[in-house]
């Protein structure tokens, strides 16, 4: 099967390099047409590739923001209506000016987000089938164009990845596991059914993007842990038993399990029958809010630009927003409720989603989404409504919000209703995503 | 095409000439049997595997002479169609009669089958059981009684057995001895266990998955479980279960194999109608899927010893795309949170130490791994008189499959979530099929076994699940019944016939147990003992032929046989002659002393109940080397406490000082009159911190009183840490006070003093173990010279990962030599050359002797005058694997380049070099080799380590190697030294530490060891029980002299002198130390 389709491709590569080799003696010169879409569907393929992949939510927004970074800087180099982002990211150079004029910027710039997305995936395969049709159709167009600019794009890659590969990912990768102590009642500790190790409890070592530091908007400590009835903490406990309770009654099709599911943005839910195991597989909560991005670009008719420009941005928010979150998470090493609930409520009580592998305090959904929506907030205004239709593909239905602020608030508390998160991880979670929102879109000069 | 028909013809044909020619086994048609029964399965709504868990289970065999014409019958359970009875008509033809009889069942699932004479009429009866009450199955357990007339009744509900629950199989025997069968039913769960829960659930009785013991009243079965002590919670998976008297007191005990993370469990006999279950104290650990069980005497010492089956598969592309154990972490959870056992994935092979705790040998005894498995079956098949192993296998998708969890399942479950209940058969597919051979093993000496599969029988694979033996062609032997999914039976003929004797016992025993079941026999002969107790469940949900059955090779007449009846009396038959079945009644028996069997006559070490004072108990912290370095391949950072026995206080008597783990103070004890107080000093807490591996008690600046020197070493301290810093301490005020000392911060393994320049004071040997975080490299070990009480180093280089030394004069120049032993290298022979040591290792050993050595002591074991060392090593009973043709290797090296070095462990298989852990594990500390250029797990499985990494990253690194795993000791003849093994009880886990004692004026060494530093891949080693050298014939486990180290992790041990009198001193890691007088 593999060797069949292999010989089918490399079949495809002789008749593509026939006939480039004929288009050369009869060179044609129409130019590359690059729309908003074609980013689009680049951004999508590699939604979809994470999805596959299985990356955890932090170093998803990782994938999402470098690639994007690459394509901005290449369009903003000769358009005087956007501004490098050199020396406003941390230790971000200028890129390499593109010195032919035939280079086609917008397929440069396409050129480089494919290629940094996939030396950051696992599956290269499939960036490699898509850029490889795509290459296809435009040295078809106009081979002249679009060698320049790949080469241009290529070499921006290259320039780039200097940068990136400094930023710390590969050393966390071997940092030490996080440590679980079953004998400290507050600790975190793995969760059913999969009780996977804490994932990524070094990612404050990232290098951030605009933050000072990942502790620049380090929140308020947790209430303080104790299981005495009517302590702050307790009380939160409690409440996400009861609402849990509550809303279970209600049924399936009540408002808040509907919000629940909607935002679940868990990239493995792992599902047990017996010896049988399976895993349900969605967005992370970045992806759901690069969707977003897409469908406000869409409705406000982004040109190419414009799209780049805004994925861009708020991919760095969701970056940033991150690793401010993850800073605090395996600070506090908050437990989840579902382990206390179980300990000392209900032995059988299960959350509404599964509780995902990470310290509790604060929500990172929480944090994303104040992040994304207070950038998407300054790049299309405020009350800007859209339907919500990213979530489709994974069987969830779509759902309308006035704003994109109302939107993070809807994220937030859907933790809550879904069980596995106390109010203030929510509260305190989207003011600190807000204020790395506000820093990004105050700061950072794209325009 | 033509010619591939022909060719297949051809082929066909010399194999119908052939006919299996010289093997073990015929696989006998359906054709030429007649038995055409398949346990056909047909996915609909509501059995499919998405809705019940157990649906490729299979079903049940079993096998009786129900006629009693002679000839045993065979009975066949199926999930989803008719039960089917085969009457054996003789000459291996036999006559399906289910319709006629009325024996096809009413349910509409049924699994195991029990058969029995329930009614004390001379007959064997039918026990079905089912699952009842679940996606609409319905029914009941049936009990089809006997009428005699080739029909039977189903009377189930007189009887008060005809349960509605959920069913896996059940057994008859007597339980209180009243002379009735009682029975035993086991049930499981059929609901996934999203949360472990606690273990206690256990104790909440729920009527449809809890097991339940029935008292027989008199032909009413009575539920007695709760007043009886037999679990019945939410939590049981019960799948396999086991009759036995395994502490030989006459009352047969039950052991139970729970699925999941529920724990097996080991019911004894309490002898007045209860149980106490009590695995924790006897098991160090468990199957964890647990399966299909078998009891049986497997080493010839009277006692039964115990077969667990699981999922361990042993092809590495399945193995590699299989998901694998438990991190360690989750591990400590479930055990310290939620009150569960040590459990494992693989299969357990538990050696019963006299009625005792059991020890552990599956890995070294090559039954491990035989993948998806469900009925093993221990009898001897080949009639040589060592006992064979069958295992039942196979299952007809792979729901483990990583690839299917991963990355296939998303979309094709989900597809299925939106369309139908029922799993579409497309998705089904995606996962792998699990169709696998049979497996034989044949016994071999000192518990190994070989496996057979291939020479035994030819084959094809299938799905099998139930099994069960019996002599269907009267000719002696053993022949074998699968029950098989989707395929005919698989039956087995056995060929061995008369090549090799035998003897068959059929008991008639009293009119309420007529077939004697739980009757016993102990047949003797040159000097051997074999043993088999009748208890016909057996496998997985099936019932074998209730008979015994005895290999004998090439032995005519059997010196005597012993019977001891269900009713503790036993009655002993003299010359029996072989080849023949013996029909056995009860005549004229005597009372059974059953503590003869279990005491110990002569102890040679008694406990001191109160440790003459000592009131210390190690405590290492709760550090997981892997949790740093994810590739390491055990923990370094456990290898203490330190123990030095000498006069601290000038009073003439000899004192302890005891190391302690990380945080926790060393401790110092006085030896007074009475034993012993403990010595308070504030510079004992302020190094708290230190880890103290090793110490000694001496005077070592001649101020004629003893120092203490202290060595501190981890793996997890690291740089120049001040708690690896060496100390010297001096004791002259009453009060500890550090005397100088050079610096040095390595992990310090071993210290040993000696005067080895004769300048009259004393030098020291500095061996280090690891370098932390960059395990894989060598410390360099050295010698302190002492001159005047100052001290210098004088480096010896990298030695190697240290572990042991010895100061030793090998080559009789009246110099002492030294001998160094560690990990990933071979016994150092340092010649003492004029105060320099030089390496003249190849000059005493000759073939390569790398080992994961960890003890050395000097001791003539084979007394021919000259000293010969005897060595502990990893031991053979491990996933690790070293030969000399095929060393363990291990690569060390920067692989990813990112200024960390790592390695990676590659074991042969076949001659291929695999390496040791998946890719989950390798990408957790290599992400960036790995995860790209494997994106499912079927490109990485079954890929050598030269595949999986190119063979210039390997060949960038260092490679260490290991070529032998097993303890043994040095042989010295004429100055040269050769390894000698020990035998295979002394090969279950790493032996840790040696000492040589007197026993009645006679020079001995003791030995002791086990090991829990290891990921949940290797589990535990827990199950060696020390063990006495006199001499290398002479070797006598710890168990029998009164030693208590199962389970025990004995990482010192060293006598004192209390008023004349010898004392033992073990030290135990993170445990209580342990202090025994020597008789």
């Amino acid at each position: 099967m593999k060797l069949f389709k292999f010989i089918k491709y490399n079949k495809i590569i002789a008749i593509l390099t026939i006939s480039m080799l004929l288009h050369s003696c009869n060179t044609k010169q129409e130019p590359i047409d690059i729309t908003a879409n074609d980013f689009y569907n680049g951004v999508d393929l590699v939604t979809q590739i994470m999805v596959h992949d299985i990356f955890s939510p932090p170093v998803a927004s990782r994938i999402y923001a470098y690639p994007n970074i690459a394509a901005f800087e290449i369009i903003a180099q000769n358009d005087s209506a956007y501004k490098s982002l050199a020396g406003q990211l941390k230790g971000l150079k200028p890129i390499p000016k593109a010195n032919s004029k035939d280079v086609n910027l917008k397929v440069a710039a396409l050129v480089a987000h494919m290629e940094l997305s996939k030396s950051l995936v696992f599956s290269e395969e499939k960036v490699i089938q898509y850029r490889d049709s795509l290459y296809n159709i435009w040295s078809n167009k106009n081979l002249k164009q679009f060698e320049a600019s790949k080469d241009y794009g290529l070499q921006v890659v290259k320039s780039l990845k200097t940068w990136i590969d400094v930023d710390n990912y590969h050393q966390t990768r071997t940092m030490h596991k996080y440590n679980v102590d079953a004998d400290n009642p507050s600790r975190w500790q793995p969760t059913p059914p999969a009780y996977m190790d804490g994932i990524e409890p070094h990612w404050k070592k990232i290098r951030t993007l605009v933050l000072d530091s990942a502790s620049q908007y380090k929140p308020v400590p947790p209430p303080e842990f104790s299981l005495k009835k009517d302590s702050q903490f307790y009380k939160e406990l409690l409440e996400v038993y009861n609402v849990s309770q509550d809303i279970t009654q209600k049924g399936d099709t009540s408002k808040e399990i509907e919000i629940a599911q909607f935002w679940d943005c868990n990239p493995y839910v792992s599902v047990t029958r017996g010896h049988l195991m399976f895993a349900t597989k969605k967005i992370t909560p970045g992806a759901h809010w690069i969707g977003i991005t897409k469908i406000a670009c869409k409705k406000s008719d982004y040109d190419f630009e414009e799209a780049v420009y805004a994925f861009t941005k708020t991919s760095i928010a969701i970056f940033d927003g991150f690793i401010s979150c993850w800073d605090e998470k395996y600070r506090s090493n908050l437990i989840r409720p579902e382990t206390l609930i179980n300990q000392h409520i209900d032995e059988t009580w299960k959350p509404i989603l599964q509780t995902p592998p990470f310290p509790e305090y604060t929500s990172g959904h929480s944090v994303v989404s104040g992040a994304a929506s207070t950038v998407l907030t300054t790049i299309f205004g405020d009350n800007y409504s859209f339907d919500d239709d990213t979530e489709v593909p994974y069987g969830l239905p779509i759902r309308s919000f006035a704003s994109f602020n109302k939107a993070a608030e809807e994220a937030a508390v859907s933790r809550l209703y879904g069980g596995i998160h106390y109010r203030a991880a929510i509260d305190e979670g989207l003011t600190q995503g807000r204020k790395v929102g506000n820093l990004v879109a105050n700061n950072v000069k794209m325009k | 095409m033509n010619k591939f028909i022909l060719y297949s013809i051809l082929c066909l044909l010399f194999l119908g000439c052939n006919k299996n020619a010289n093997k073990q086994f015929d696989v006998l048609s359906p054709d030429k049997s007649g038995i055409h029964f398949s346990n056909t399965l047909k996915d609909t709504l509501g059995q499919n595997i998405l809705d019940y868990l157990y649906y490729y289970n299979g079903g049940g065999v079993a096998i009786g002479d129900i006629n009693n014409d002679n000839l045993p019958d065979i009975f066949f359970t199926s999930n989803q169609q008719k039960n089917k009875l085969y009457i054996n008509k003789g000459n291996l033809q036999f006559e399906d009669i289910s319709f006629n009889a009325k024996i096809e069942g009413e349910n509409t699932w049924s699994t195991g089958v029990a058969m029995a004479d329930v009614n004390n009429d001379g007959l064997l009866d039918i026990y079905v059981c089912a699952v009842v009450g679940i996606n609409g199955f319905v029914g009941s357990n049936e009990l089809f009684i006997n009428n005699g007339d080739l029909t039977f009744t189903e009377s189930a509900n007189a009887y008060g057995l005809d349960f509605d629950n959920y069913s896996s199989s059940a057994t008859f025997f007597d339980y209180d001895l009243d002379g009735d069968l009682d029975m035993y039913l086991l049930n499981h769960a059929i609901h996934s266990e999203e949360s472990f829960g606690k273990a206690s659930i256990r104790n909440n009785r729920t009527y449809e998955s809890g097991d339940k013991l029935l008292k027989n009243n008199n032909g009413k079965f009575v539920d007695v479980s709760e007043e009886a002590g037999i679990y019945g919670g939410a939590n049981g998976y019960g799948l396999g279960l086991a009759i036995s008297d395994f502490n030989a007191d006459g009352f047969p005990d039950i052991y139970v194999s729970n699925d999941f993370h529920e724990d097996d469990y080991y019911y004894l006999n309490n002898g007045n109608g209860t149980f106490t279950e009590t695995l924790k104290t006897h098991f160090g650990h468990v199957s964890k899927f647990s399966m299909g069980n078998d009891a049986a005497d497997v080493n010839n010492d009277g006692f039964p010893d115990l077969i667990t089956l699981d999922m361990l598969p042993e092809d590495e592309k399945v193995l590699k795309s299989s998901a694998g154990d438990d991190n360690i972490q989750i591990q400590n959870l479930r055990i310290k949170q939620y009150g569960y056992h040590y459990q494992y994935a693989r299969n357990m092979l538990q050696i019963n130490q006299n009625g005792g705790s059991f020890t552990e040998t599956a890995l070294m005894s090559n039954l491990a791994a035989t993948d998806w498995s469900w009925s093993p079956l221990i009898a001897d098949f080949n009639q040589d008189a060592k006992q064979d192993i069958f295992i039942a296998n196979g299952i007809p998708k792979r729901p483990n499959d990583l690839d299917y969890i991963k990355y296939i399942s998303n979309s094709q479950v989900k597809k299925k979530m939106e369309t139908t209940n029922l799993i579409d058969k497309e998705a089904l597919n995606f996962m792998p099929d699990g169709k696998l051979k049979n497996n034989f093993f044949e016994g071999d000496s000192d518990l190994k076994f070989n496996n057979k599969t291939q020479d035994w029988v030819s084959q094809n694979a299938t799905y099998s699940t139930g099994s069960a033996y019996g002599d269907l062609d009267n000719d002696g032997d053993l022949d074998i019944i699968t029950n098989n999914i989707n395929a005919p039976a698989s039956i087995y003929i056995n060929t061995t016939n008369a090549s090799k004797n035998y003897l068959k016992l059929k008991f008639k025993y009293t009119n309420k147990n007529r077939f004697g079941i739980g009757a016993k026999a102990i047949i003797y002969h040159k000097n051997k003992l074999q043993s088999k107790e009748l208890y016909v469940q057996r496998g997985f949900q099936s019932s074998s032929q209730p008979i015994l059955h005895f290999g004998l090779d090439s032995i005519k007449t059997i010196d005597s046989i012993k019977v001891i009846w269900p009713n503790k009396t036993f009655q002993t038959l003299k010359n029996v002659a072989s080849n023949q079945t013996l029909d056995v009644s009860i005549d004229n028996p005597k009372a059974h002393d059953y503590k003869v069997a279990t005491t110990n006559n002569h102890s040679v070490f008694n406990l001191e109940e109160d440790n003459l004072g000592i009131n210390y108990t190690h405590s290492e912290n709760n550090y997981i080397d892997s949790n740093r370095n994810k590739l390491i391949p055990y923990q370094i950072s456990d290898r203490g406490p330190a123990l030095a026995i000498g006069d601290l206080n000038n009073d003439g008597k000899a004192d302890l000082y005891l190391g302690n783990g990380k945080h926790n103070a060393s401790e110092i004890y006085l030896q007074n009159e009475s034993g012993f107080i403990k010595f308070e000093d504030s510079l004992l807490t302020k190094q708290a911190l230190i880890e103290d591996n090793s110490a000694i008690i001496s005077d070592f600046n001649n101020d004629n009183s003893n120092d203490l020197l202290v060595a501190s070493g981890g793996g997890e301290f690291f740089g120049k840490s001040k708690a690896l810093q060496n100390n010297l301490y001096t004791t002259a005020n009453n009060s500890l006070q550090a005397l100088p000392f050079p610096e040095g911060f390595e992990d310090t393994s071993v210290i040993k003093a000696m005067d080895y320049d004769a300048d009259g004071d004393l030098d020291v040997f500095v061996g280090n173990a690891s370098m932390s975080n960059d395990f894989g490299n060598s410390p360099k070990s050295y010698i302190l010279e002492n001159n005047k009480g100052t001290f210098s180093k004088k480096s010896l280089g990298k030695l190697g990962m240290v572990r042991d030394a010895i100061w030793t004069d090998f080559n009789n120049d009246n110099k002492q030599d030294l001998i160094v032993v560690g990990e990933w290298m071979q016994p150092l022979f340092l010649e003492n050359t004029n105060g320099e040591f030089i390496d003249k290792s190849s000059n005493y050993i000759s073939n390569p002797l790398n080992g994961l050595w960890r003890a050395i002591i000097p001791f003539d074991i084979d007394g021919d005058g000259d000293l010969d060392y005897l060595l502990g090593n990893w031991g053979t009973n491990s996933k690790f694997k070293a030969s000399e043709a095929f060393p363990m290797l291990m690569y060390y090296s920067d692989f990813d380049n990112n200024n960390k070095t790592e390695t990676l462990l590659a074991i042969e298989k076949n001659g291929v070099y695999y390496p040791q852990e998946g890719l989950d594990e390798l990408s957790s500390q290599l992400v960036s080799l790995t995860k790209k250029k494997f994106t499912t797990y079927k490109d990485f499985a079954g890929k050598p380590i030269n595949q999986v990494f190119d063979e210039a990253v390997l060949n960038k690194a260092t490679t260490l190697k290991v070529h032998t795993l097993a303890s043994g000791f040095l042989r010295n003849t004429n100055g040269k030294f050769k390894f000698v093994p020990f035998n295979n009880q002394l090969q279950v886990s790493p032996i840790n530490c040696f000492t040589k004692l007197k026993i009645s004026g006679k020079e001995q060494v003791l030995c002791a060891g086990n090991y829990f530093g290891v990921k949940p891949y290797h589990g535990r080693f827990d199950g060696f029980l020390g063990a006495l050298i006199q001499n290398e014939n002479e070797i006598k486990l710890g168990n029998t002299l009164g030693l208590n180290f199962f389970n025990k992790a004995v990482t010192k041990l060293d006598t004192i002198t209390i008023n004349n009198k010898q004392y033992l001193i073990a030290v135990i890691h993170n445990e209580a130390i342990q202090i025994y007088q020597i008789q």
